[in-house]
């Protein structure tokens, strides 16, 4: 059972959660919770796909990032400028994404639930590691954005922990006002955060279609951007640990798909990884520390 | 001297003003979403004031519209109770449409296990097997938030999705009706359903009421006397939260929970009281289509009304006669959208995107009345300052 093939089909499953949790993190650190992530998937599953029918995979999985930040910018200025509830304006954006994707698979290909099959791109094998027989299956035959997620990580640290960019991100989280009076723009960075969680999970949503499936399946998500936002948590709010708790849920998934065949009816494995999401936010593994001020709305000049 | 003048200040408000602002701003929010949808509409070549004029004259020129609006409004009801419930305490039941599933399906196991129950005593055991599935459901999470602060959001969504599986697995597994099975004569593949409700638990149809009223009903109508309950609710509704001990804690914590401990209200036993009510609340929301139309449960159960319900909710403003007037609109929304559908070419996903567009003017058009009215209050102030 836990051979590499497995480890590899882990890895695989948990590429989404560790996208759309780095960019949950980008999001939250600037203080604003973004519920709609599982919407911005669904759209960058879809328009990655449909990008994909007409320009081929590498302007698909752009399409799929635009997606996610058109839902975004709407999720943005809700959030930021009118100082609605995040979590209404997150529910509205999942609603809306099903609607829209529903509506645009219909008008553009005559089906509400799949778009045609699609062409992925080109895999990469890591020379060296794949080179060992019993590490094949885990170095060998790539998707590129597999890649892309593992680099995303040390990237996402170094960009929010070494920066100058980072620290305005994480100081508008954690205390608006203090950074404001700094001379940083609070709203500025407050979109750029939100934009990027927007079309990382577009890219996640993308890759599931083009790269991981094939084609653009309506479900496809099952919740996964829930479960990316729990892994951030449970990941402490770093990359490393959204990385680390993406692996977990990926493990879980794969797990599931391979318990199968046991005497378990399969629809109690499918529950593993909801489950574990719950037990997970419990904090009956670890506690952890939130950005001081996320889901709080912030008014320019309130208490000045 | 500024205490004064802040008294004179209420005195000269325009209340009245204000009023017309507050009942016209979710009217205006609806309107202004229906305008930003025609741009999904533009976009795959169509005119979006005939395909708005259609569903109006679909929807309100037939009588099967008007009952099917007034079936389809009759579970949103309910769901926008629950999650208006859950408002008031500073509550997010997310998890009404994981809950309405388990609800329905104790319903369904009652309903057709209990044989030999006069109907008297049957559907409200039926009924109440409904509501305490939903409120089952709801323990999970509210026990979380209380004992572990775990935010009530992503584990409803959890649940959600669990209780989804744990519904299939009961309707192809233990209570799979063997006997069902697709096409004549017994031929075909099983049918995943559990067996038939019997009719001591179903819910009669309005039908006979309303002719005997000397109502003219249309062939076919299946709205149902939870149409009824749902109304009887809504009154509930409106005397808990402003005439009971519990409906003034509730709104005590929901306003602000520090305040409320400091007065001795306990806020994690109101909110576990209250996610608890809002939970068996929206074990009712699928009875309607359950006991009042289907008959029997299976896979194809509709899903969804508990997103609905978030929206009928926030367009209702929380308040009873809102919900009800708001349940009515996207009752008129769903049978529009069906209407366009055959007759305009238009994909009825139209009615989703109209109510995410809806929730999301709602509460952009309350923050910009929030600051309009911040904004004349303090020029009246510096008036009467002055």
């Amino acid at each position: 059972m836990f051979s590499a093939e497995m480890l590899a089909s882990a890895i695989r499953l948990a590429v989404p959660i560790i996208i759309t949790g780095c960019g949950a993190i980008y999001s939250e650190r600037s203080g604003v919770v973004n519920i709609g992530l599982e919407g911005m998937m669904i759209a960058g599953a879809f328009a990655g796909a449909a990008g994909t029918v007409f320009w081929g995979p590498y302007v698909g999985i752009l399409v799929g990032m635009a997606a996610g930040v058109a839902l975004a910018l709407v999720h943005a200025v809700a959030s930021i400028n009118f100082r609605v509830d995040q979590i209404v304006s997150g529910t509205a954006i999942n609603i809306l994404a099903y609607g829209l994707v529903r509506f645009s698979a219909i008008s553009i290909f005559r089906m509400a639930t799949t778009t045609p099959h699609v062409d992925s791109l080109p895999k990469v094998t890591i020379p060296g590691l794949a080179a060992i027989p019993w590490l094949r299956p885990i170095f060998a035959n790539l998707s590129p954005l597999v890649l892309v997620a593992f680099l995303l990580v040390p990237f996402s640290w170094w960009l929010l922990y070494r920066t100058v960019y980072g620290l305005r991100l994480r100081s508008v989280g954690e205390h608006p006002l203090a950074a404001e009076t700094l001379g940083v723009d609070v709203y500025l960075m407050k979109y750029a955060g939100v934009l990027t969680s927007g079309a990382l999970a577009g890219l996640a949503g993308a890759y599931l279609s083009v790269e991981h499936t094939g084609m653009y399946v309506e479900g496809m998500t099952q919740g996964l951007g829930f479960i990316s936002l729990a892994a951030m948590i449970f990941g402490n709010w770093m990359p490393a640990g959204a990385m680390w708790a993406g692996l977990l849920f990926g493990f879980a998934q794969a797990l599931s798909l391979r318990l199968v065949a046991g005497t378990i009816p399969y629809q109690f494995i499918r529950m593993i990884p909801y489950l574990l999401t719950i037990v997970v936010l419990a904090g009956w593994v670890r506690r952890t520390r939130p950005p001081a001020t996320v889901g709080q709305p912030y008014e320019r000049g309130e208490a000045l | 001297m500024k205490a004064q003048s802040v008294t004179k200040a209420k005195r000269k408000r325009p209340r009245g003003w204000f009023t017309v602002l507050e009942v016209s701003s979710p009217v205006l929010a609806v309107l202004f979403a229906m305008l930003v949808a025609s741009i999904a509409l533009l976009a795959i070549g169509k005119n979006p004031l005939q395909v708005y004029g259609t569903m109006v004259a679909f929807c309100l020129g037939r009588a099967d519209s008007v009952v099917n609006i007034l079936y389809k409004a009759t579970p949103l009801i309910f769901a926008g109770i629950a999650v208006a419930i859950g408002f008031r305490a500073s509550l997010f039941n997310i998890g009404v449409e994981g809950q309405y599933a388990i609800g329905a399906t104790c319903a369904a196991i009652v309903g057709f296990s209990l044989k030999g129950l006069p109907a008297l005593v049957h559907l409200p055991l039926t009924i109440l097997a409904g509501m305490l599935g939903g409120a089952l459901w709801a323990l999970v999470p509210i026990w979380l938030k209380v004992k572990r602060g775990v935010h009530e959001v992503i584990t409803t969504i959890m649940l959600n999705h669990t209780a989804y599986l744990l519904v299939h697995y009961l309707i192809a597994g233990p209570f799979m009706d063997k006997t069902q099975v697709i096409g004549a004569g017994g031929a075909g593949s099983p049918r995943v359903r559990m067996p038939e409700i019997l009719a001591s638990a179903r819910m009669p149809e309005l039908r006979g009421f309303l002719e005997s009223l000397g109502i003219s009903m249309p062939q076919h109508s299946s709205v149902n006397w939870f149409l009824v309950l749902g109304l009887l609710a809504a009154v509930l509704y409106w005397y808990f939260i402003w005439r009971t001990p519990l409906g003034l804690e509730v709104r005590a914590v929901g306003h602000n929970p520090k305040a409320a401990e400091a007065a001795g209200i306990p806020p994690g036993a109101v909110a576990l009281k209250a996610f608890l009510l809002s939970g068996a609340v929206a074990g009712l929301v699928g009875l309607s289509d359950l006991l009042g139309y289907f008959g029997y449960f299976d896979i194809d159960f509709p899903k969804g009304y508990g997103f609905t319900g978030i929206a009928v909710a926030l367009v209702g403003r929380n308040g009873a006669l809102g919900i009800v007037l708001a349940s009515l609109l996207f009752g008129f929304l769903s049978r529009g959208g069906l209407g366009v559908q055959v007759l305009e070419r238009v994909p009825m996903e139209t009615y989703y995107i109209l109510q995410g567009l809806i929730i999301l003017c709602i509460v952009i058009a309350t923050d910009v009345l929030r600051r309009y009215m911040r904004a004349q209050e303090k020029r009246e102030e510096a008036a009467a300052d002055v």
